[in-house]
């Protein structure tokens, strides 16, 4: 059979009779974003996230079959923002977040609830591998952090909020009280080779980073001991030996410490140049203030960096935390540290340099008193825990018992959900159309299937398969316009509407309406 | 409602006689809903059990259309009309002042004791008679806050004191040459009913019958002349004809009298006693006269001297119902012709050069769509006569289904041969029952004399017809919705193509036109291509009927030829706005149209000069507004209508018009800012061009042209004002200082927001007042100033 031959973005695509634009973008390795799209159900075009220009008009490429010479646009920013607006009108109606208000106000992204689940369970290994993803020194963070994360927290709203700080005080050190305290995973070795001057909280969490993405780092501070300004935090606080064992920590991944090094006297920014790939400033508040030495352009704040990029005047060179402006709480600090690492990151490997976006939530805001006691069933009912013993934290038993009393807030699709994967790539603004929101809703049904309506996006997949399934009762829509939802015929439960189909539903779910209760 | 207390007989009676297959599932729902007057559970799960629905697509398609209902109603049924002529003259008010009278709880249209249920329906199509409410089976016209306890007690009084009325609605008694006789024509129109027109034919045939006259009373379709119904036409043979506008049953002996006058002693005497009642009945009143028009009037001379009649050719004197009198009239033809000897490409080529364009809205050529299902394959082929006339505001195609059956029918028979399709379907909208009943009718006298069926006329060309009653909702107006529905699934569109023409019924090709191309098909066959063609501007030919309503003095139905310009059409053929308000802008095309203001008054009515001006010819609603219409309010009116009315498929159409009426709601409220107009016009381009079907598509035009051409009121809404005074969170009601203390306003305000103070100024108190403009209206002293 003869192929039909069409043209996607200027390249010339050949598919057999019957297949689709969407097709075509699939096979040439354009990732065309779909929502509704499932090749049994047939085209479905209800998102309509899918369009592409042909003749002048949009159309959806999942319905769209090609025609002998048919010219479609799809990579252009007309193309681009129809596809985010249809993102963002689904969002204005879709009630839920992606990510919890605790992570969303972490400023290292710490999945607090993931953590707190992964504690409530036991599973405190992967509770370890989950706070080593995000911080550099967790028992540090764990008792000096300002803990914005709590502020959010919508226990707060029931009683107190969880002691989240207190609860990842108590992970880190369960494991730096191993033998041999877990290593995040590193990226295989890239070659390249960067100096970090300056091992304060800044320096550190650069180091850190850069060490995970497979580059060599070498560490240079002026005392003898690693830790900056956390070396002047008072005992009580902040025990040193918790301090060195996070340091130790960061060797055993790889960084290499010189130490009693000041650069401009033994070394000099040239050397430095010379003998790394990249070059990070970190020298804290109190090394800026030699600003003579450096070889960077500063001001009376301190060195000139650009914001986005953290780049310094000289090509190459970069800065963060204190030594660029003075940063107040030590989350922020090393925030900046690891945002810095991410540009460094980016110049090592030739890509445009720059920090990536906040990852995308869709935030559903306060919840109402009915929505709040949905939230609160489940969730350890006791108030909130204080440590018996304040030197040494959170026992087991507290520990876990403190971690149960979350709420989980976040979507159990976060970070597997399609609709927030294609927000985040088309940067899609949830709060573009503001409006009254649903209600949330949550109905949890006996044989593990959970259903929340307000996250339903209406693209028909379930409603579909449970026809082709010929389940007795099934899914349908009920109503018109804007007022549609899906449910199960005559005031049934969803699960009586998927008896036959219900693990498939959730699997192609293409957002978190539809999920199976983990066990 | 148990199991135990339902008419399960009638259920399974339903089902043998309508059938048990998945199409079979909307007419079993109007059975249902019309036998228990809502659709309980368990008769819903009986149907499931019994035919091949499935659970799914019965709650599906129940919760789609309109006209079903879920919950039990009260013993009387009140439907608010909320259409666009409606709307624009206070139907909001009605509903209102209604839901107080009935004492219907603001969380409910039903009161406690189940006496009343009110509902809002999209268009009951009787615009002239704006506002329009329908209690049971009964539309009244000119519905206000103030005479609604009148009406719903008129109402119960006449129910309490007849039955039902003797039907005007039996066959067309064969008269073919009735118009060699005297006779009295009644408009028996929905519009004319709703004014009362059946009472007055059947006083009438009364009178006529007392007399012993030899005057036929004939029913006739729709004069056109709505605003001045009930509207009778006497005709005497060699004379000028004249009308009669506003008639009372009461009248009609007098009148009777007036231009038959009976001879003979005997029946003189009865008469001159029939004559003193009257007097006695109509006290001082003036006599039938100051009703009557001549044909020459000045008045009658503008409403029809720039109208061409082919859609509606013999408006008000054909009786809709009268086979014979059709076929005395060239009836059938045009089809025997077409059947006689005309090959299908023939009868296409009459159609292309006559440049037919489809009057359902988007004006596609129908000789194309004709051509396209004559080249498919197979001779499994549908032709399908659009008659879901959804446009608030339209009232077109229910008048010429209503008035001239046959002709459709007709229409859609060459259609049928042209295609090569043997099945034709009239897809009706349920609130047009009077439409249903007469196309019914037609169909039956027809297949009685074998004309349609096994052989069309008598040739050998089998075709069947039948009737599919829409059953609530605009987006069936869609092609691929309407297939849907037909297939009684839920009306959702699809993207075509596949265009129905190649696959639509059944996956069948199927051709589908409105009521009025189809109407006009039979005079383009009898009377040549180029005559038509003739008719027009270049590329829109032939003439278009409106349906003219809202702020006009001479609201009607019309038909004018193409290229007639929006100015004559209001100021000459509706006679302009009321007296004192001034000529603002004409609504065009409904919910997928436009407002076009004055100034461009001078625009041609066609299909391209339309669309250049950011309208849309539509099916041919064309509401006049004045200056007291805020132009803001009709964009926040239509996009209400269009969320609604959205299948709710497509996110654009779904989400992106209850995201624009967001914000036309923000902005009636007074609390939007600048961001929000910027958003309101970039969101507005983005869902029409991103939706998936024709309604999503054009669901901005309302807001996109009034922006256009009134962005000074949506500016002026920003800053907290309504120039045109509707918007009731921005305006405020105060008595000024010619109040003369007369107490006609404290007492009929509905909410005791003006304490009685007699002989002194009176006081409005806003924190209570509703801004139901009824003291302004009762007003005899012009004394309720707006703000």
């Amino acid at each position: 059979m003869s192929t039909i031959d069409i043209t996607l973005d200027g390249q010339e695509v050949a598919l057999q009779p019957g297949q689709t634009v969407l097709d075509a973008a699939r096979q040439i390795g354009i990732d065309i974003p779909t929502l509704c799209h499932l090749e049994r159900c047939g085209p479905l075009t209800s998102c309509l996230v899918c369009l592409v220009k042909i003749n002048g008009k949009l159309v959806p490429s999942c319905a769209t079959k090609a025609t002998p010479g048919m010219v479609v646009e799809s990579e252009t920013e007309e193309v681009h923002e129809a596809r985010r607006t249809a993102l963002e009108l689904l969002f204005s109606d879709h009630v839920g977040d992606c990510l919890s208000p605790c992570q969303r106000l972490c400023p290292l992204q710490l999945n607090i609830p993931v953590m707190l689940r992964q504690i409530q369970e036991g599973q405190l290994n992967d509770a370890v591998a989950t706070v080593r993803q995000s911080l550099a020194l967790p028992g540090t963070l764990g008792r000096l952090c300002n803990h914005p994360c709590e502020q959010g927290c919508r226990r707060g709203a029931a009683d107190d909020p969880a002691d989240i700080r207190g609860v990842e005080r108590f992970i880190a050190d369960h494991d730096l009280r191993l033998a041999s305290p877990q290593l995040p995973p590193c990226k295989s070795s890239t070659g390249k080779s960067v100096a970090i001057v300056g091992a304060g909280p800044a320096g550190l969490a650069a180091a850190y980073e850069l060490t995970r993405q497979g580059h060599g780092v070498t560490l240079f501070d002026r005392h003898d001991l690693a830790g900056g300004s956390l070396r002047d935090v008072a005992e009580t606080e902040l025990p040193r030996e918790v301090l060195d064992a996070e340091i130790v920590q960061l060797q055993r991944l790889g960084v290499e410490m010189l130490l009693n090094v000041e650069l401009g006297n033994r070394v000099t920014l040239q050397d430095l140049q010379r003998d790394y790939n990249a070059v990070l400033l970190t020298v804290g508040e109190k090394g800026k203030a030699e600003d003579g030495k450096l070889g960077v352009a500063t001001s009376p704040a301190g060195i000139k960096t650009d914001a986005a990029t953290a780049q310094t005047s000289v090509c190459g060179v970069f800065a963060a935390g204190a030594a660029v402006k003075s940063v107040k709480h030590l989350v922020r600090a090393m925030t900046e540290g690891k945002g810095a690492a991410e540009c460094v990151h980016r110049f090592l490997i030739g890509e445009p340099v720059g920090r990536s976006g906040k990852p995308f939530s869709s935030i559903m805001g306060k919840l109402d008193t009915a929505e709040l006691k949905l939230f609160l069933k489940g969730a350890n009912s006791e108030a909130r825990h204080t440590p018996c013993d304040a030197c040494a934290g959170f026992s087991d038993r507290e520990a876990t018992s403190e971690a149960a009393r979350c709420l989980h807030c976040d979507c159990r699709s976060a970070g597997n959900c399609a609709f927030q994967h294609y927000a985040q790539v088309y940067d899609a603004d949830p709060s573009r159309f503001r409006a009254a929101r649903q209600p949330f809703e949550q109905l949890v049904q006996p044989g593990g299937v959970i259903f929340e309506p307000g996250k339903c996006i209406l693209c028909g997949i379930c409603v579909k398969l449970t026809e082709q399934a010929s389940e007795p009762l099934g899914l349908t829509f009920i109503g018109r316009g804007f007022n549609v939802r899906i449910a199960t015929p005559f005031n049934r439960t969803i699960e009586e509407g998927l008896q036959k189909v219900a693990a498939e539903c959730v699997k192609y779910c293409p957002t978190g309406a539809l999920e199976m209760k983990k066990s | 409602m148990s199991t135990a207390d339902l008419d399960l007989p009638f259920i399974d009676e339903a089902v043998a006689r309508i059938g048990r297959g998945p199409e079979a599932l909307i007419p079993i729902l109007q059975a249902l809903q019309d036998r228990f007057g809502y659709l309980p559970q368990e008769a819903l799960q009986h149907v499931c059990e019994n035919t091949e629905i499935t659970p799914a697509a019965i709650e599906g398609v129940s919760t789609f259309y309109d006209m079903f209902r879920h919950k039990p109603v009260g013993e009387t049924m009140v439907r608010v009309c909320r259409g666009t002529a409606c709307h624009v003259s206070g139907a909001g008010r009605v509903e209102d002042a209604l839901r107080r009278h009935l004492h219907i709880p603001a969380d409910n249209d039903t009161d406690p004791e189940r006496k009343f249920t009110v509902e809002s329906v999209a268009c009951l199509g009787c615009c002239t008679l704006a506002p329009v409410i329908k209690i049971n089976e009964t539309t009244l016209g000119h519905a206000s806050a103030e005479n609604i306890p009148e009406m719903v007690r008129a109402y119960e009084d006449s129910r309490n004191a007849s039955g039902a009325a003797p039907s005007t609605e039996l066959p067309g008694e064969g008269n073919a040459d009735a118009h060699e006789k005297p006779a009295i024509h009644v408009g028996l129109g929905s519009c004319c009913i709703a004014k009362g027109s059946d009472r007055l034919f059947q006083a009438l045939q009364e009178a006529v019958k007392k007399s012993g006259m030899a005057v036929e009373v004939k029913r006739v379709g729709c004069v056109g002349i709505c605003h001045r119904t009930p509207m009778i036409e006497v005709m005497i043979p060699g004379k000028l004809s004249t009308y009669y506008a506003d008639l009372t049953p009461a009248e009609a002996p007098a009148l009777v009298q007036r231009h038959f006058p009976a001879q003979g002693i005997f029946t003189r005497a009865s008469r001159l006693w029939t004559r003193a009642l009257d007097t006695l009945l109509m006290e001082s009143e003036p006599g039938v006269e100051r009703n009557a028009m001549s044909e020459r009037d000045p008045t009658v001379n503008a409403f029809l001297g720039k109208q061409v009649h082919i859609a509606t050719e013999h408006f008000g004197t054909l009786d809709p119902l009268d086979l014979d009198a059709y076929l005395a009239r060239a009836g059938f033809t045009a089809l025997r012709r077409v059947l006689d000897g005309l090959q299908p490409e023939q009868v296409i080529d009459t159609v292309e050069k006559a440049g037919l364009r489809g009057r359902g809205g988007a004006g596609f050529p129908s000789a194309i769509k004709w051509r396209i299902i004559h080249q498919q394959p197979g001779d499994e082929k549908f032709v399908v006569c659009n008659g879901d006339e959804g446009d608030p505001g339209a009232f077109m195609d229910r008048m010429i289904l209503e008035s001239f059956p046959f002709r459709v029918i007709e229409g859609l028979a060459i259609a049928a041969v042209a295609a090569g399709a043997h099945e034709g379907i009239f897809y009706i909208r349920h609130e047009y029952p009077l439409a249903v009943k007469r196309v019914r009718a037609a169909i039956t006298q027809l297949e009685k004399r074998g004309w349609i069926g096994s052989k069309l006329l008598d040739s050998g060309y089998p075709l069947k017809l039948s009737i599919m009653e829409g059953a609530g909702a605009f987006v069936c107006g869609e092609e691929t919705a309407l297939i849907a529905s037909i297939e009684g699934k839920r009306g959702m569109p699809k993207l075509r193509p596949p265009f129905p023409a190649v696959e639509g019924l059944w996956g069948r090709p199927t051709l589908i036109n409105n009521v009025e191309t189809l109407a006009l098909v039979p005079w383009i066959m009898r009377n040549g291509a180029e005559k038509f063609a003739a008719i027009g501007t270049a590329k829109s030919k032939g003439t278009k009927v409106f349906a003219l309503a809202g702020h006009v003095r001479r609201g009607g139905l019309i038909e004018v030829p193409m290229g007639t310009t929006l100015r004559e059409i209001v100021e000459e053929i509706g006679g302009g706005v009321p007296e004192g308000r001034t000529f603002k802008a004409v609504q065009i095309g409904g919910p997928s149209g436009g407002c076009i203001p004055s100034r461009l008054a001078d625009t041609s009515v066609d299909y391209e000069s339309l669309g250049g001006v950011g309208a849309i010819m539509g099916s041919g609603g064309l509401v006049v507004l004045d200056n007291t219409t805020c132009m803001v309010d009709m964009a926040r009116y239509f996009l209400q209508f269009t969320q609604e009315q959205s299948c709710g498929k497509c996110t654009f159409c779904r989400v992106g018009t209850r995201r624009m009426l967001d914000i036309l709601e923000r902005l009636c409220a007074g609390k939007a800012e600048k961001k929000h107009l910027e958003e309101l016009e970039r969101l507005a381009r983005q869902v029409g061009a991103g939706s998936l079907c024709g309604l999503g598509k054009t669901a901005p035009n309302p807001v996109l042209t009034t922006l256009r051409y009134y962005r000074d009121e949506y500016e002026a809404h920003l800053r907290g004002e309504c120039p045109a005074g509707k918007c009731s969170a921005l305006i405020t009601y105060r008595v000024t200082a010619d109040c003369t203390g007369c107490t006609i306003c404290a007492q009929r305000c509905p909410v005791d927001a003006i304490p009685l103070t007699p002989y002194r100024r009176h006081v409005i108190n806003m924190d209570i007042c509703t801004r139901c403009d009824t003291c302004r209206q009762v007003c005899p002293h012009n004394a309720i100033e707006v703000k």
